[in-house]
C-alpha cells in the first residue's frame, strides 16, 4: 500500500490543566474580610462620591482613584431581576428560584443576589430586602457569608432612587 | 519610500518588574501605570483617542480577562477600543497604523498580565499546534534549546559566546531600576549555573516576572504639546515565520532579517549598525546573537549599544517585554534613562518577538528628528 | 498616584482549571495518524517549496498550495535539535526523568519531526543517527506517541 489508511483518526483528545494562585488584591482582600464581620465594604470614588460594591481601584466611568473604602447596608432594594427555570451547574437550589440585583443603600451600582422566603412571583423591581447572613462562627469570609437576601416588608422604594443603580 | 505621517512617542510608564505583587490584581497594577503615563504627557483621558491592549487570557486564568483591564484604562465615554493576544508592542503597531489612517492623533497602548498567577510553560505550550507539537509537552524553554542546539551546532557561536552575551545584558541591566535581575555577574558565573534545558543554563533565562505597561503615541501637532522631547517613529516592520519548528530553519531568523531590512528602509538607514542603540526582547542569549546575525550587527564591536537596559534577561513579563524595549529607546532619545542612558543616543531599534524561537518580529526604528517633512 | 489606599495581608487563592478538547484532525493528520497506528508507517507529503513533508499537514506553510501524493519515509533519521531536559516539569512533559526533545529529519523527508529521545542521553547530539521506537501493536492508539520515543542508532 502506497499510501496511508484512507479512514483516519478522527480526533485528538486532551485536556489542558493549567494551575493558577490567584491574587486577590488588598481591596477584594478586605471586602471578603469585612463579611466575616457581616459588613459590606464599598470604594468611593475621588472625584463624584459614587460608591462601587464590591470595592474596586478605580472608577470605570471617571476615571479617578477610588481611594477610601466605605462601609454601605446589608439591606437595599431589586433593581432587576429574572426567575429562573432551568438548573445550572454548580447551583444546588430548588426551581424557580429569583436572582435579582440588588442595590444596597448607600452603593451607586447593584451585586447580584438570590431572593428567598417569599414566592417567585411576589418579586418585583423596587422591592425592599435584607440580607440573611450565615450564622456567626460560620462565615468564612467568601460570597456565600450572605445566605439570601429577603423582602423586608417597607414600602416599596420609588423607581427615581434606584433606575441609575442597575 | 512614499511620506507617511510623523508619529512619536510621547510617554511611557512601567512598574518595576517583580516576581509577584501579591496586594494586587493585572488591573489594579495597571490603573496607576495608566495614570503616570497620562499625566507625564500633562493629558487627561479625555485627550486621548484610542486605545489598545495586550494579554492573554490563558496567562490571566479566565475568559476575556482583558475586559476587566477596560475598568482601569478610562473606557468611559464609549472609546475606540482594541486587544491583540500578543505583546503590546505588536499593539503599538497598530495604534501607529491607524494614525496612518488619520482615524485618531492620540492612542494609548498597554500591556498586562499576572505571570506569577498562572504557569507561563504550562500556558505558552498551548502556542504550538495541538496535534504534532503541543502534545509533545513542548514548553518554551525547551524549544527556546532546540534553537540554541540548531545554532550552535551550524558553528555560529560557541558556549562560551552565550554565556558572555548573558554577562553582558546582566551587568547593564544592573542600572536600570525597572529591572527584577539586578545583581552584576560574571559570564564565568554564569556558564557554571545549573542546566535549565541543555544547552541553556538557568543563569542565561529570565526569571518569571509581571509589571504593566503604558505608552503613549501621538502624532506630529499634538506630539509636541504632549512631550518636550517626542521621540519619532522612522520606521516599522514585521514579519512571522511558519508554525513548524522543523520546517524551519531554526539557526537563523528570516523573519527578523527581513522585518529589520523593511523598517530600515522606510527609516531611510542603509544597515541596522547605523543606530546609536538596539534594544532586544531576546529570552536567552542565543536569540540575541540569532538576530544580531540577522541585522548584521557584531556585537563584540561596541557601537552600536545593545540591550543597554538590560534587555528581557533582565526581566520578561508576559505581553511587556516587547512594549518596553520600544519603551527604552523613547527613555534613550528623550534623555530619559538615567543611569543607563547611552549618551548622545539619537537613533534607535526596537524589536519584540511572539511565539516559540522568535516566530513573529517587530522592529521599530526611532529617531530624535521627524523623519517625513 | 499620590492616593494612600488601604492595604491588606495579601490573600490569594490557588485553583486548577481544565479544558477539555476534542480536536478534529480532517483527512490528513487523521491519516497520518493511522499510518502510525495501523501500518506502523510515517507518512509524508510532497508539498511546493518544501519537498516531503514530516508531519504533514495537507496545504504548504510556504505558500499555502494544497500537498501533493503521500510518500512513505524511512523510521530512521538524523538529529538537527536537541533540548536535554534535565528537570522534566510534572503533568507537561513526557517523562518523569530526563530525556531529550529533538527535532528528527528522517531519512526521505526535507523537514523534521519534533519528538523525544528517552534513553543514553549522552550520545543525542545533532547530527547523531536515531531510529524510531514503537509501542507495541496494542498500545498503538493513532496518536504521535504510537512512536514512543527515538534512539540513537550506530
Amino acid at each position: 500500500m502506497n499510501e496511508p489508511p484512507k479512514e483516519g483518526i478522527k480526533y485528538v483528545e486532551t485536556t489542558v490543566r493549567l494551575p493558577y494562585h490567584y491574587v486577590a488584591g488588598d481591596y477584594k482582600a478586605l471586602y471578603l474580610l469585612a463579611l466575616k464581620e457581616k459588613r459590606i465594604l464599598g470604594s468611593k470614588c475621588d472625584t463624584t462620591g459614587k460608591v462601587f460594591v464590591p470595592p474596586i481601584v478605580a472608577s470605570p466611568e471617571s476615571f479617578a482613584p477610588c481611594s477610601q473604602l466605605v462601609e454601605v447596608a446589608d439591606r437595599g432594594v431589586v433593581t432587576t431581576f429574572c426567575v429562573v427555570n432551568i438548573p445550572v451547574i454548580g447551583r444546588n437550589l430548588e426551581l424557580p428560584y429569583v436572582a435579582a440585583s440588588v442595590a444596597l443603600d448607600g452603593a451607586a451600582i447593584s451585586i447580584f443576589a438570590l431572593i428567598q422566603e417569599c414566592k417567585p412571583q411576589d418579586v418585583h423591581m423596587g422591592m425592599r430586602v435584607e440580607a440573611v447572613w450565615k450564622p456567626d462562627g460560620e462565615r468564612q469570609g467568601d460570597h456565600e457569608d450572605i445566605q439570601y437576601f429577603r423582602p423586608t416588608g417597607e414600602p416599596d422604594a420609588p423607581p427615581e432612587t434606584y433606575i441609575n443603580r442597575l | 519610500m512614499s511620506k507617511l505621517r510623523n508619529v512619536a512617542v510621547v510617554g511611557f510608564a512601567q512598574l518595576p518588574v517583580v516576581a509577584r505583587d501579591e496586594h494586587r490584581t493585572a488591573t489594579e497594577m495597571l490603573y496607576p501605570v495608566v495614570r503616570q503615563a497620562l499625566q507625564e504627557c500633562g493629558v487627561h483621558r479625555d485627550g486621548i483617542d484610542y486605545q489598545i491592549a495586550g494579554s492573554t487570557d490563558y496567562m490571566d486564568g479566565r475568559p476575556f480577562g482583558f475586559v476587566a483591564a477596560l475598568d482601569v484604562m478610562g473606557a468611559w465615554p464609549p472609546r475606540q477600543d482594541l486587544h491583540l493576544e500578543m505583546d503590546a508592542s505588536f499593539c503599538a503597531y497598530y495604534a501607529w497604523v491607524r494614525m496612518q489612517a488619520g482615524e485618531c492623533d492620540t492612542a494609548i497602548v498597554v500591556g498586562h498580565g499576572k505571570t506569577s498567577e498562572g504557569d507561563p510553560q504550562r500556558v505558552l505550550n498551548l502556542q504550538l499546534d495541538p496535534y504534532y507539537q503541543a502534545p509533545l509537552g513542548l514548553d518554551p524553554t525547551s524549544t527556546a534549546a532546540l534553537q540554541a542546539s540548531a545554532f550552535l551546532a551550524r558553528g555560529a557561536a560557541t558556549a562560551a559566546d552565550l554565556a558572555a552575551v548573558a554577562a553582558r545584558n546582566r551587568n547593564n541591566g544592573v542600572r536600570n531600576p525597572d529591572n527584577q535581575l539586578r545583581s552584576p555577574t560574571t559570564a564565568n558565573e554564569l556558564a557554571q549555573s545549573p542546566w535549565a534545558v541543555e544547552p541553556l543554563r538557568q543563569g542565561y533565562l529570565p526569571p518569571v516576572g509581571e509589571t504593566a505597561t503604558c505608552m503613549v503615541l501621538a502624532a506630529e501637532g499634538k506630539a509636541e504639546t504632549l512631550c518636550d522631547k517626542p521621540v519619532w517613529i522612522h520606521g516599522v516592520d514585521h514579519r512571522t515565520e511558519l508554525q513548524t519548528l522543523g520546517a524551519r530553519d531554526l539557526s537563523r531568523s528570516a523573519g527578523a532579517k527581513l522585518a529589520a531590512e523593511r523598517a530600515l528602509a522606510m527609516a531611510g538607514l542603509a544597515k541596522a549598525g547605523d543606530v546609536d542603540v538596539i534594544e532586544l526582547m531576546a529570552a536567552n542569549p542565543a536569540e540575541e546573537l540569532i538576530l544580531l546575525e540577522a541585522l548584521g550587527v557584531d556585537p563584540r564591536a561596541g557601537k552600536p549599544s545593545i540591550n543597554p537596559s538590560g534587555g528581557a534577561l533582565c526581566a520578561n513579563p508576559v505581553m511587556s517585554t516587547g512594549l518596553i524595549r520600544l519603551g527604552e529607546t523613547f527613555r534613550q532619545l528623550s534623555g530619559r534613562a538615567g543611569e543607563h542612558g547611552v549618551a548622545g543616543a539619537s537613533r534607535a531599534l526596537a524589536h519584540a518577538a511572539q511565539g516559540h524561537c522568535l516566530q513573529t518580529n517587530i522592529f521599530w526604528v526611532v529617531g530624535s528628528q521627524r523623519r517625513w517633512s | 498616584m499620590t492616593q494612600a489606599a488601604p492595604t491588606a495581608a495579601p490573600l490569594s487563592q490557588r485553583q486548577k482549571m481544565e479544558f477539555p478538547y476534542k480536536h478534529s484532525t480532517g483527512p490528513t493528520i487523521g491519516r497520518f495518524y493511522a499510518g502510525l497506528k495501523e501500518q506502523k508507517k510515517i507518512w509524508g507529503q510532497r508539498v511546493a517549496g518544501q519537498g516531503v513533508v514530516v508531519p504533514p499537514l495537507g496545504y504548504s506553510e510556504i505558500d499555502a498550495s494544497e500537498a501533493g501524493e503521500w510518500v512513505e519515509v524511512s523510521d530512521r533519521g538524523t538529529l538537527t535539535a536537541v533540548a536535554l531536559v534535565h528537570h522534566p516539569i510534572a503533568d507537561l512533559h513526557p517523562s518523569a526523568k530526563p530525556f531529550a526533545f529533538v527535532l528528527v529529519k528522517l531519512d526521505g523527508a526535507d523537514t523534521a519531526l519534533a519528538h523525544i529521545v528517552s534513553d543514553n542521553l549522552d550520545t543525542a547530539k545533532v547530527g547523531a543517527r536515531v531510529q524510531a521506537v514503537w509501542a507495541a501493536d496494542d498500545k498503538r492508539s493513532g496518536t504521535l506517541r504510537d512512536i514512543e520515543s527515538f534512539r540513537v542508532v550506530g
